[in-house]
């Protein structure tokens, strides 16, 4: 499995890969949502993308819009990642397409429940 | 005039959480006096415009922003973080404790990027402190303060 952590923060790019390496997955990152989507141009294919939603250049909601408006990009599940945490953004995010909506401060127990309803562990956590 | 703004408990318990999800040590945040003028070094804001306006400011001393980076990116204890790391990951824990006083208040509202500066930020003419959390984290100077326009526009 492959995760896609788009955040202009590289301390918090780190936090989350050191969650789903932790899983036995790969991560490939990117610092804000147009860089991501030249990843996604240039054929990269991840499982799962974790977006934040105040970047610079590109914010995580248009990356959602710009994402779901793709029938190539179908599969990849999206998960929000974000300091977001207002109602009417939540319903704009999922509305847009994401499948999750994390608020920070999150722990890595949280990331991996989530990642869990949505399907994506089929395989025993490593200990 | 009554300020809007969340109160010094509600504070403390969104930096203990963040510090516990991102930094850790949690328990060494403890509450502790203003800090002398020149034991701060850093300082991060980020600012809500929208319904309700304001600005959130961290305020940290050199150890505890070497601390801090070294929490959030992973760093072990003997490596030293250079000041871009350091920039980056005092940027991400205003952003975090805004886009939380953020949701405390009326809404709808934006928040902005963060910005990071050495020394202690100036604050607007307009805007007047609300709420102030001081604390220690390993014995060095954290400050947390919500500022709130003192205007109605």
């Amino acid at each position: 499995m492959q995760a896609l952590i788009i955040d202009d923060s590289r301390a918090m790019r780190s936090i989350l890969r050191r969650i789903v390496t932790g899983l036995g997955w790969t991560t490939a990152e990117a610092g804000d949502g147009q860089e991501a989507l030249d990843l996604l141009e240039g054929g990269l294919a991840p499982d799962l993308c974790l977006i934040d939603w105040n970047m610079p250049v590109m914010n995580g909601y248009t990356f959602v819009q710009r994402v779901r408006a793709e029938q190539r990009w179908r599969d990849v599940t999206l998960m929000m990642v974000t300091t977001e945490s207002e109602h009417g953004q939540i319903v704009r995010a999922l509305a847009a397409g994401a499948h999750e909506y994390v608020i920070k401060p999150f722990t890595a127990e949280a990331i991996v429940e989530k990642l869990g309803l949505l399907g994506l562990l089929d395989q025993e956590v490593p200990a | 005039m009554s300020i809007l703004a969340p109160s010094a408990l509600d504070l403390e318990a969104l930096v203990t959480d963040m510090w516990a999800s991102f930094v850790g040590a949690p328990e060494l945040l403890l509450p502790a006096g203003p800090p002398a003028d020149d034991a701060v070094l850093w300082s991060a804001t980020v600012t809500v415009t929208g319904e309700w306006r304001g600005m959130v400011s961290v305020d940290l001393a050199e150890a505890a922003v070497l601390g801090v980076t070294r929490g959030m990116l992973g760093f072990g204890d003997d490596e030293e973080p250079d000041a871009a790391s350091c920039t980056d990951a005092v940027g991400e824990l205003v952003n975090v404790v805004g886009g939380n006083v953020k949701s405390l208040m009326p809404g709808p509202s934006t928040l902005s990027l963060p910005v990071v500066s050495r020394g202690a930020v100036e604050v607007p003419s307009e805007m007047e402190e609300a709420s102030v959390l001081h604390l220690t984290w390993c014995e060095a100077p954290v400050r947390v303060r919500v500022l709130t326009t003192t205007t109605s526009s």
